[in-house]
């Protein structure tokens, strides 16, 4: 048993590291070595977190190519702005953050693209089809065709357990807001899913 | 709306699936956009500022000609100062201070310029270009009409606005190389 201890590590037990399940401590070295440019320990934490960013931007957007752009879009951002990361708070929260960022502002783009924006949609997956299964598809569906300021409010607290102030927050508006946001998502919601005859 | 409804919809919220994988694999995207050039990505915002600056002329007159120059040739381009004659025409009487200011800036700007890509260098140089040859024209100019203030003022200000573009270039290109905000 000592013998297994003190053996020296092979380069077959180096690469299984990278199999085993990120920890902790994985996460706060690639973050380091990211900050000093390793792309390759940046890949590390995309790998980490991008099923989480992904998520939240297919959530707010509803539409999977916007959703696709805003990830890639925050994971660059977040490339740019890493020294900035001091580490106070969790790094998926940060990465949230800029994801949120990165949806918001592709939306005042899209604005300005309406057209084409809507074209795309046209073409695109319902988030709920490659997400979720039987009556909580319903449910994304539902969410999915809410307002737009009531269905980022209605993710970001509802689904991703964000406080009306941290909500608030992210989406540059006030608490308040952000509650009144939640009572109109909650209020549309009902009445969508009484008229299928929802059952959470 | 009741609240045993509202519960249930909040809890069901709460069940929705928040990591979702992609499609496809967004990393080789994001790899090559980080791996491109930082400054690549605001040359749009560089040949902006470049031409904003040539727009804006005289009103950025923070240059190293007006600190440097002596202030003889500030006071002789004054429009107020009709009464005095001077002969503007010859570039050199600018003075060898000018010409040295004029010479080390241009070096800088040179080095400054091979940072740059194809299309923003060639941006900056047209818009320089522009300059020098309205530099060249006042001087033709003044050569007829030596003592016509206005021209006298106008020559000043297009050294003072090449002068100034040279600088803030060179400033604009240290400021990108540095950012890290971005």
């Amino acid at each position: 048993m000592d013998a297994l201890l003190t053996a020296p590590v092979s380069d077959y037990s180096r690469r299984m590291v990278a199999l085993h399940r990120p920890e902790l401590t994985d996460e706060a070295d690639w973050i380091a070595r990211a900050q000093r440019s390793d792309a390759q320990a940046f890949e590390s934490l995309y790998r980490l977190h991008v099923d989480k960013v992904y998520g939240l931007c297919l959530r707010m957007t509803g539409n999977v190519s916007e959703a696709e752009d805003c990830t890639q879009e925050a994971f660059i951002q977040a490339w740019n702005k890493l020294d900035r990361f001091r580490g106070d708070s969790a790094f998926g929260t940060w990465m949230h953050r800029i994801a949120v960022n990165a949806v918001l502002g592709r939306i005042r783009k899209s604005r300005r693209e309406r057209d084409r924006i809507q074209d795309a949609s046209a073409m695109s997956v319902s988030p709920a089809s490659v997400a979720d299964t039987g009556e909580m598809r319903d449910l994304a569906d539902a969410v999915d065709r809410l307002p737009q300021g009531a269905r980022h409010v209605f993710v970001l607290h509802a689904v991703y357990g964000y406080s009306h102030e941290e909500t608030g927050e992210m989406l540059d508006i006030a608490p308040g807001t952000s509650k009144a946001q939640l009572h109109r998502a909650r209020r549309l919601l009902t009445q969508q899913l009484k008229a299928q005859g929802f059952e959470a | 709306m009741s609240d045993k409804d509202d519960d249930k919809l909040m809890a069901a919220a709460g069940k929705l699936a928040t990591e979702i994988s992609p499609e496809r694999d967004l990393w080789p995207g994001i790899e090559a956009a980080i791996h491109s050039p930082k400054r690549s990505s605001w040359t749009p915002m560089f040949a902006q500022a470049a031409a904003v600056l040539l727009l804006v002329g005289a009103s950025s007159m923070v240059t190293y000609f007006v600190v440097k120059e002596d202030q003889r040739v500030i006071e002789v381009v004054r429009p107020t100062l009709t009464t005095d004659t001077v002969a503007f025409a010859d570039r050199q009487l600018l003075g060898r201070e000018y010409e040295q200011a004029h010479g080390q800036i241009q070096s800088q700007l040179n080095q400054e310029l091979e940072r740059l890509s194809p299309e923003t260098r060639a941006d900056v140089e047209r818009n320089l270009a522009v300059i020098r040859q309205a530099i060249g024209d006042i001087n033709e100019a003044l050569e007829k009409e030596p003592d016509n203030t206005l021209l006298q003022e106008l020559l000043a200000n297009a050294y003072r606005d090449e002068l100034a573009i040279m600088q803030r270039v060179g400033n604009l290109t240290q400021q990108i190389m540095s950012r890290k905000d971005i």
